[in-house]
């Protein structure tokens, strides 16, 4: 489940990984734009802009719309929701092999005969 | 301010020594009983190779069905019975490694009450944490949605 999401989980990092983009998707969080209105605050061509645009719509980040000439972006905040998966499975994952590992130690303590271990129910969480 | 890793956390009592729970960790016949193999999910153990020193790697490959899954990493650090720290991935078949190679699980024992505590915190992507640290604060407040993400603690308290 988790491993077949990493390639996009990687994508949603490189996306993420450059103050540019993490600014665009800022700005798109508030409403929709156009690439020109995107570029218009880094002083870059709409070239490079819309390099940035590609990077954000791969990782699926943001959803691209032609309306008449102009390119509309949307924010899509969806993909974010794979960090989220990955943080369940892996509570998950733990959850239940730090279960097994204590059932083990249990039913494998030796009791000494003086000092008998006390059977506590020992879960902090 | 740096924004929190994202990180998994858990927190465990053990009515066992530090060592034994330790130990738990790096002995293969152990780790093949909980682990990994039947007793955890419906998998069979191919292998597990530990190599129990810092820079030693571990292996842990089983087969589920038609998937051949590997779970690799490198030994970090070892002090017994205190802390072990390792990297952790999932390989599946040949696929290359991806961004959760860069995973990497802390365990810190405590001893207490007949027993110890082990707190396992389960970090992830250093380069995801490379980030966060150089856009200091701001970013988190980016969008709604991912700053409950990465402030997302394990919900049992």
């Amino acid at each position: 489940m988790v491993e077949h999401n990493a390639a996009r989980l990687d994508d949603t990092f490189h996306a993420l990984a450059d103050p540019t983009r993490r600014a665009m998707l800022r700005s798109l969080s508030l409403h929709e734009r156009s690439v020109g209105e995107l570029a218009a605050p880094f002083q870059m061509s709409l070239a490079a802009a819309s390099k940035h645009i590609k990077v954000l719509e791969r990782a699926g980040l943001v959803r691209r719309e032609v309306k008449g000439r102009t390119h509309v972006c949307r924010l899509d905040a969806a993909p974010l929701s794979d960090i989220q998966e990955w943080l369940r499975y892996y509570e998950q994952f733990w959850g239940e092999r730090l279960d097994m590992l204590e059932a083990l130690l249990r039913a494998d303590t030796p009791t000494p005969p003086s000092a008998p271990t006390p059977r506590k129910k020992g879960r902090l969480r | 301010m740096s924004p929190p890793p994202i990180q998994v956390q858990l927190r465990r009592h053990f009515a066992a020594a530090a060592e034994r729970v330790f130990d738990a960790w790096l002995d293969p016949a152990m780790l093949r009983q909980w682990m990994m193999g039947p007793s955890v999910r419906d998998e069979v153990v191919l292998r597990v190779a530990v190599d129990a020193r810092v820079g030693g790697t571990f292996s842990f490959f089983v087969r589920r069905g038609d998937l051949e899954l590997d779970h690799v990493g490198t030994y970090l650090e070892l002090s017994r019975p205190r802390r072990l720290v390792f990297t952790w991935a999932v390989q599946v078949g040949a696929a290359p490694l991806a961004a959760e190679d860069l995973s990497q699980v802390t365990l810190d024992f405590e001893a207490r009450d007949n027993g110890c505590v082990l707190t396992l915190t389960h970090t992830m992507d250093v380069k995801w944490a490379e980030y966060a640290r150089r856009t200091e604060a701001g970013w988190t407040t980016m969008l709604g949605g991912l700053d409950r993400v990465l402030s997302s603690e394990v919900p049992h308290g």
